[in-house]
């Protein structure tokens, strides 16, 4: 497992960054809780992937695996939302069995083998698979982390290639860490 | 100033081509420096928003996530770019989300108030879409080249420009002024083949005119010339002719016979000076230069010069008995002796006394040792712009028929060939003095030998000659003259019947002309040592040239005229030497 990190400057540029501009500008996004943000990033990622095969007009799936930590937030989020000008549809789940036709998948059990039971279900289909640390365990093509405070989140480039998945070099900018594909 | 204004009144020289093209280098200039400017900015328009674009690019994603580092370090890597004032990141809802800023005061707080500002600036606002959607905005602001850069490079450009025009003008300027140049010269070209054509006809007419004077001055010199001959030998021939007609008349005393055939001799021989004088003036004759004994020959002359002079004039002789002998041809030297007391005599009509003097000097201003000959006479002088040009050749102020204008000539020539010298003073109504100077020799004289064997009678001689001579008179009377000295003569009348003559019969000796047609005397004796090895030959010619050109061969030579005693002598000798190779 290749994790690639960010070079030394653009870390320490961060750093400088972080102390002197996140402070001011970006005091107000630092309000609303985790989880909105998260529900937020949810209803992005759709916008950042491609899936395989001709891109089709319907919606993008974005669906919620088993438990389902955001409720009205993530309805908030993918409202009025469109990913490469597809509109955005939630779907929620209890399992895996009927998330093939999912783009995006929220994958959260009750506990982390019953993560890791759903996440083997979809290995191989076309599906961007989501975790949170906060669940622990086994982890998604992007994988939600709690970094100096901030929503962060890790990206295995590597999964989403096994699976078909094109993830844009521009959402790889913003991972704390990448899986390269090999 | 001053160069303005030389230029300006250069102006109107200017072709108007040139003018135009200077122009046109000038306008072409401006267009070419307004054209980068306009070029310049819309570049650099779009260079910002090209950058701007890529930004928006670069940050849709953490501008999406609201991810702010991330979007502040593709902010941070613009800032290698040194004309990049500030760069800045907006939300959707205008707040600033990422920024750089390389003075203050350049980057608006909110993108509501980024509207372009104009100035030095290049501004350019980007959205920045994902999905199509605008989730925020770039704003770039650079800083255009600074003016007085962009001022300094066109000033260099229009600087070049100007240059072009001012070479263009000046090109002009010398093609116009070389042009005028071009036409002046021709103009003075032109002028100057007139006023040569017109030289050389005035040349040519000049030539003409000389050539014409010339002709004129020749032909009354000629005239002056066979004037003075004629007059000369008339009077010789008078003398001869009487005397001849004397000795016909029958019953002559023998005295007078003697005396009247001496007449005729010695005229004869006078009239021998006088041909051989004119030779020795064109220079035809070489001269003979024998060791003379001055006081000698003027002792032997007086008698001749009482003669020619007349009774009115009285000889004075005073005499240098200390002389040294001179080296001189002597016939030369009684001619110009003769010529000076014919003068001094013309120039005492009335009577004088005419003063023949002696005496040692030095030759001009060297030491040589020379002697004198000074004639003096009392007569009535001659004017100084006379004297300058007396020994020039056919000047004479004696009236045709009386003088040849060249005594005084001969008298120079003998003198300067000779190696000395003459001079000549006179005072009017005082008489004229000519001084002949000579240098001295150092032999003793020789007798003369030749005037002591004419005298003697010999016996008869004997021998066969033959005689060739073109001209009838000239060779009967040799015929008759060998044949009275003894001779058995045989004659023809050219050479190539010579040639037969000499090839069929014995002849002792050859007597032959040298100027003759066809065959010449000397060509014959080339022609007769082949054919008569032993026949000896001997030439005559009154006219040396042709001895002078081609040479005797060693042969004797006989003169013309010739006297019976010398024709005899040279004749005998020759007959001599033959029986004693024989």
């Amino acid at each position: 497992m290749r994790v690639r990190r960010a070079p030394f400057r653009l870390r320490a540029l961060r750093l400088l960054a972080g102390t002197a501009l996140l402070g001011a500008a970006f005091s107000a996004a630092a309000q609303p809780s985790d989880v909105a943000v998260k529900a937020a990033f949810l209803s992005k990622f759709g916008s950042y992937v491609s899936w395989p095969g001709a891109s089709g007009s319907g919606p993008i799936n974005l669906c919620l695996v088993g438990s389902d930590p955001f409720g009205r937030l993530l309805d908030d989020a993918v409202r009025g939302q469109h990913a490469s000008g597809r509109p955005l549809r939630l779907l929620r789940m209890n399992n895996a069995d009927g998330a093939g036709g999912c783009h995006v998948a929220f994958v959260q059990g009750s506990n982390p083998a019953a993560t890791g039971a759903m996440l083997g279900k979809l290995r191989g289909k076309a599906v961007l698979t989501v975790t949170d640390a906060r669940a622990g365990g086994p982890q998604g093509m992007i994988h939600f982390v709690l970094h100096q405070g901030r929503v962060r989140f890790h990206v295995d480039d590597a999964g989403a290639a096994r699976s078909g998945l094109s993830i844009s070099s521009r959402l790889l900018g913003l991972a704390l860490s990448v899986r390269q594909r090999g | 100033m001053r160069p303005l204004t030389r230029l300006a009144r250069l102006w109107p020289n200017v072709p108007l081509a040139a003018g135009l093209a200077a122009l046109l280098v000038l306008a072409a200039g401006l267009a070419i420096i307004f054209e980068n400017e306009a070029t310049y900015r819309t570049q650099k328009g779009s260079e910002i928003r090209v950058q701007a674009e890529i930004l928006a690019a670069s940050v849709s994603a953490a501008l999406d996530f609201g991810d702010a580092p991330v979007a502040q370090e593709s902010v941070d890597a613009l800032r290698v770019n040194s004309q990049l004032m500030a760069a800045g990141v907006y939300t959707a809802d205008g707040r600033l989300f990422a920024s750089y800023e390389r003075a203050p005061g350049r980057l608006p707080r909110t993108l509501a108030t980024a509207t372009p500002r104009g100035g030095n600036a290049v501004e350019a606002v980007v959205p920045v879409t994902v999905d199509g959607a605008r989730i925020g905005s770039v704003y770039l602001n650079a800083l255009r080249e600074p003016l007085s850069r962009r001022v300094t490079r066109y000033t260099i450009v229009a600087a070049l420009i100007l240059m072009a025009a001012l070479v263009v003008l000046v090109l002009g300027l010398a093609q116009t002024a070389l042009r005028r140049a071009n036409k002046e010269l021709e103009a003075r070209a032109g002028a100057l083949s007139e006023a040569y054509a017109e030289l050389q006809v005035q040349v040519d007419e000049r030539a003409r005119a000389e050539e014409q004077l010339r002709q004129a001055q020749k032909m009354q010199a000629l005239g002056q010339l066979t004037g003075g001959i004629a007059h000369d030998f008339n009077n010789l021939l008078t003398v001869i002719q009487g005397s001849a007609d004397i000795l016909r008349r029958p019953g002559l005393a023998e005295e007078k016979r003697v005396r009247f055939a001496e007449a005729i001799v010695e005229t004869a021989g006078r009239a021998a000076a006088l041909t051989a004088q004119l030779l020795a003036f064109a220079r035809r004759q070489p001269l003979k230069p024998e060791v003379i004994d001055l006081n000698a020959k003027i002792r032997g002359m007086t008698n001749l010069l009482d003669r020619t002079l007349g009774e009115r004039i009285r000889v004075e002789t005073a005499l240098d008995e200390s002389l040294c002998t001179v080296k001189a041809d002597p016939a030369q030297l009684e001619a110009a002796l003769l010529n000076v007391a014919v003068n001094a005599r013309d120039a005492m009509p009335d009577g004088g006394t005419l003063t023949i003097s002696t005496g040692r000097c030095a030759l001009r201003e060297e030491a040589d040792a020379a002697v004198f000959v000074a004639i003096a006479d009392t007569g009535s002088g001659i004017d100084p712009e006379i004297l300058e040009r007396v020994f020039e050749p056919f000047f004479t102020t004696k009236s045709v028929g009386r003088g040849t204008g060249l005594g005084l000539s001969q008298v120079y020539g003998f003198a300067a060939q000779s190696g000395g010298d003459v001079t000549m003073t006179s005072q009017v109504g005082q008489g004229t003095v000519v001084t002949v100077i000579l240098p001295c020799s150092d032999e003793e004289a020789a007798e003369a030998p030749a005037e002591a064997r004419s005298n003697g009678r010999r016996a008869r001689r004997s021998g066969r000659l033959l005689v060739v001579d073109d001209n009838e008179d000239v060779g009967a009377f040799a015929e008759a003259l060998l044949g009275e000295l003894g001779y058995d003569v045989v004659r023809v009348t050219s050479g190539a019947a010579g040639l037969a003559a000499a090839t069929g019969q014995h002849f002792d000796a050859v007597f032959t002309d040298v100027v003759m047609p066809e065959m010449t005397g000397i060509e014959l004796a080339e022609r007769l040592r082949e054919v008569a090895p032993k026949v000896k030959v001997v030439l005559t010619t009154g006219y040396s040239d042709e001895i002078t050109r081609s040479g005797a061969g060693g042969r004797p030579v006989v003169y013309k005229p010739y006297r019976l005693d010398t024709l005899a002598q040279v004749l005998e000798d020759v007959l001599a030497q033959g029986e004693r190779e024989g």
